[in-house]
């Protein structure tokens, strides 16, 4: 049994996550900034879509740092920041404001989807795995 | 169970024996804690490039919750400057023990306070204060300067370090989780305890002090209470006190000394860490600013959902689970008719309780994970910090205008999924222990797996997802 | 009591370097928050002022009114310094340069300048006021054209033109409607008329006015007025609904901001009307007054500039 879980822990970890070989196409995203939040506060494109992201802040300067991505847009009521990028990398990526803009500024977060998130699903799948696993893990 | 006693290495025992080495460590600490307190004051109200907020919130939670904790149990309290001053009077001496006393009344606690519920209380009202607390350096400055009033007073009232060990919000999770460290404070041969009257470990001698936590080290069989301070390693004439590396949540194992304080703890903590998780780090603005007016409406219902959540509906849902656990479990014999008419059924508030230290694991990893989030995110906030901790334009060690930026932003997922999964499986096997504990089957501890894992799933999609 | 002498101690020696500084701390704030603090200082001709600034709560910035230098970031929670010299003595406003809410424009402040006077500097009157135009009376007109006027349509339809309707101060001082008027009296049809207005208006300005104008508009107006100039802008709601707190605060009552591509409207009033409104400000609807903050041919290019959401100028990219 515990040779069963730890084999399909292995699969669940290094199995190659399918490709949905969507087309990439390019895609548009508007991003209202204010303090807290961001408007949508979630995006989701395809891998290989051409994104550009239009940030317009409604009341501070605010930016949009995107982990993982690097990239950082700064914007302030009436100037839009726009940029265009390829979403090469798959996976789920925080964005955060970059301009202190206020004490809860920290945590202003938003989330880029690129793909599936196959991190999570894995994540999910570990855990069945691992709260079986420990029925069986022998006691110490 | 193997144990391998620390002190045994060259240079340990040594180290630990002279006061020196923690003296120093904590004096560091001290000036730093007063430091962080004056910063808050009359620095910039900008929390992320105050000494206060950064030093405390993101270097020292971080250097805690991610080091201290999972790896030494209580080993920050032994370095933690807080009753420092207090104990400085209470003891009427800096570093050099002193038989004859300092200044204190020297009151015992009192017996009704002699659990963790006042801790419960300070760290869930800490917590309902905790966006402002977190992100305004004055804020951040009164509670740290009241944490120091609390300690110096208690320690001129009461014996030993009762601010520590009974007020503390700090020290109650800190005691919690330090059941899971892979070190311990034991007596090597506890039957040699036994026949030394003198029980210097507890009452002190010229070489050291009664232990400050009034626990008696040589009857020491978990580390909630333990505040790794050493003194007892000072006192023991029989150098009969080992500091043991030993198997990961070893205290879990014990079956007896399970308290609903201490299970309510539990819950506190694994709420908090999944509403932050929410609040905090989620993208829902509204959220966040009804968690930061203090005093207006919104505040008031943010604060009832929390407290409902982790004081009502979290242990209520566990209850349930618990029951369910229950009702699987074979009877191996008809219940008696004679029953305790107690809170509930009688047996479910035992096995409430007990099953709850399952979600001991549980909840440090989930603390680990969240505070994986924020401190990766903004740990770069310490290098201007240091140059320029007031906020007034220094640039003391040239990193003043060195500019924010996530590290490690794409290991950080990883690192959280590793911990929170690893947590389920510890909690998995915990609660599968505790069943045996209970006599119940294997299979009853079903449900409380089926609760940790969702927890498991709900902290994942919030930080990963 | 060595402890108890460095709690003392440290903080004591802090503050008090921090008061023996010559130079000025000028703190930034959300104008709901209080704005600048000091809001007045006072400076010598001559003798450099040294400010250190920093600010509170969000991005800020520090400019003086009416001055070449360029704008200062003021960043949170650390301190800029920047040294001012003056060579006049009067009144000068300083201001912020990066939005900062619905209170933003609130947030300026004075530097009062002494020293020896030469001839007293007569401020000129604006032209509005010498051409006796009320700037709040309602200016439109009831037959616009359904689509926006080409300048370059005007030109290359080769109408010979007096040169009084060629002359700045002509174009100044009337409407589109005043021009289009005219030009249909000679025969014009409607179409022809509104393009050789567009013509008109673009001939006297330049592309270097056209390019400044867009740039203060763009740091300045575009936050209430819209990027496009169709009074969208991200805090135009705000204003139509009378939400803004510092309103309350001060008093004054706010409406939804002007649209500039409202050809029903513009082409009614006069560029010293947009002029005028710039530089005087709303009276009452939230409009801020930009007379102490851009020098005269600023505030001319900007009102040039808000002809392109009227007409269409074809500018080489």
């Amino acid at each position: 049994m515990g040779a069963a879980l730890a084999v399909a822990a292995l699969i669940i970890v290094f199995a190659p996550a399918p490709s949905l070989a969507a087309q990439p196409t390019e895609r548009r995203f508007r991003i209202e900034a204010s303090s807290y939040e961001y408007a949508p506060p979630a995006i989701a494109v395809n891998v290989g879509d051409t994104v550009t992201l239009e940030l317009v802040s409604t009341d501070y300067v605010h930016g949009l740092y995107v982990d993982g991505y690097g990239l950082n847009l700064i914007a302030e009521p009436g100037h839009t920041e726009r940029l265009t990028f390829v979403a090469d990398k798959p996976g789920a990526f925080r964005f955060r404001c970059s301009v202190t803009c206020g004490p809860l500024h920290p945590f202003m977060i938003g989330k880029l989807s690129v793909g599936p998130n196959w991190l999570l699903w894995r994540a999910v799948a570990l855990a069945g795995v691992a709260a079986v696993a420990g029925l069986v893990i022998a006691r110490r | 169970m193997t144990r391998y006693d620390l002190a045994q290495l060259p240079l340990v025992k040594p180290l630990l024996k002279s006061r020196w080495p923690q003296w120093i460590i904590q004096a560091i600490a001290l000036a730093g804690f007063i430091f962080a307190i004056i910063a808050g004051f009359i620095g910039t109200p900008v929390g992320s490039r105050n000494f206060s907020i950064v030093f405390v919130w993101i270097g020292w939670w971080a250097l805690l919750m991610l080091i201290a904790v999972p790896m030494f149990g209580r080993g920050w309290c032994s370095v933690c400057p807080i009753p420092l001053p207090g104990e400085w009077l209470q003891r009427g001496a800096v570093i050099a023990p002193n038989i004859k006393g300092g200044f204190t009344l020297g009151r015992r606690w009192p017996n009704k306070l002699r659990n963790i519920w006042l801790q419960n209380g300070s760290f869930a009202l800490v917590a309902l204060f905790s966006a402002v607390a977190l992100t305004q350096p004055s804020v951040t400055a009164i509670v740290l300067a009241a944490f120091l009033f609390l300690a110096v007073g208690a320690s001129l009232i009461f014996e030993r370090r009762a601010f520590c060990r009974y007020l503390c919000p700090v020290g109650g999770f800190i005691g919690l989780y330090s059941q899971l460290a892979p070190i311990e404070v034991r007596a090597k041969d506890p039957s040699l305890c036994a026949t030394h009257t003198e029980k210097t470990c507890y009452t002190g001698s010229a070489d050291g002090y009664g232990c400050p936590w009034q626990v008696f080290p040589g009857g020491l069989t978990k580390n909630t209470y333990c505040g790794t301070c050493v003194e007892c390693l000072r006192t023991c004439p029989h150098d009969n006190i080992a500091i043991n590396l030993r198997p990961l949540g070893a205290d879990l194992q014990q079956p007896t000394g399970r308290r609903l304080d201490e299970a309510f703890k539990a819950f506190i903590m694994l709420g908090s860490a999944m509403a932050y998780s929410l609040v905090m780090l989620g993208p829902w603005g509204a959220a966040k600013t009804a968690a930061y007016s203090v005093g207006s409406m919104a505040w008031a219902g943010y604060a009832a959902a929390f407290l409902i959540f982790i004081f009502g509906l979290l242990p209520g849902l566990f209850w349930i689970a618990v029951a369910l656990s229950k009702k699987i479990r074979p009877h191996p014999r008809p219940l008696p008719r004679k029953r305790e008419r107690g809170k509930g059924e009688g047996g479910t508030r035992k096995a409430f309780v007990s099953f709850s230290y399952a979600l001991i694991p549980l909840g440090l990893t989930a603390w680990v994970a969240f505070s994986l989030s924020f401190v990766l995110a903004n740990i770069s906030y310490l290098w201007p910090a240091i140059s320029d901790p007031l906020g007034w334009g220094w640039n003391l060690f040239g990193t003043a205008a060195m500019e924010w930026t996530p590290h490690l932003a794409q290991a950080a997922p990883t690192l959280q999924v590793i911990a929170l999964v690893g947590g389920l499986l510890w909690a998995s096997a915990t609660a599968r222990q505790i069943a045996g504990d209970l006599k119940y089957s294997t299979r009853a501890s079903l449900p409380v797996i089926a609760f940790c894992a969702a927890v498991a799933v709900g902290m994942l999609w919030l930080l990963v997802g | 009591m060595l402890v108890i002498g460095i709690m003392i101690g440290i903080p004591m020696a802090l503050v008090l370097a921090r008061w023996a500084n010559p130079a000025i701390e000028l703190r930034a704030r959300l104008a709901e928050a209080g704005g600048w603090t000091p809001a007045d200082l006072t400076a010598d001709v001559g003798q450099p002022l040294t400010l250190h600034l920093t600010s509170d709560d969000v991005m800020h910035g520090f400019a003086i009114g009416q001055s070449d230098a360029p704008a200062l970031d003021v960043p949170p929670g650390t301190m800029v310094e920047t040294t001012l010299t003056f060579e006049r003595p009067g009144k000068y406003t300083f201001y912020c340069t990066r939005w900062c809410g619905l209170g933003h424009w609130r947030m300026r402040g004075t530097i009062e300048v002494s020293g020896p006077t030469s001839e007293p500097v007569m401020e000129p009157q604006p032209l509005y006021v010498a051409l006796g135009i009320n700037v709040d009376a309602d200016h439109k007109i009831g037959d616009a054209p359904s689509q926006r006027p080409s300048a370059e349509r005007g030109r290359a339809l080769g109408i010979d033109l007096p040169e009084e309707y060629l002359s700045m101060d002509y174009y100044r001082a009337h409407s589109p409607v005043d021009l289009r008027d005219s030009l249909r009296a000679n025969g014009l049809s409607d179409g022809d008329a509104w393009d050789v207005v567009a013509f008109v208006w673009r001939s006297n300005t330049t592309s270097e006015a056209l390019a400044e104008g867009q740039r203060l508009y763009a740091a300045n107006c575009a936050a209430c007025h819209g990027e496009g100039g169709a009074g969208d802008g991200v805090a135009a709601n705000a204003l139509a609904n009378n939400q803004h707190d510092a309103a309350m605060q001060f008093g004054q009552h706010t409406q939804r901001p002007a649209d500039f591509t409202d050809l029903q409207s513009m082409l009614g009033a006069s560029p010293a009307l947009l002029q005028g409104k710039i530089i005087r400000g709303g009276m009452g609807t939230g409009m801020p007054y930009w007379g102490p903050i851009f020098t005269e041919p600023q505030s001319w290019a900007v009102a040039d500039y808000l002809w392109t959401f009227v007409f269409q100028y074809q500018e080489a990219q």
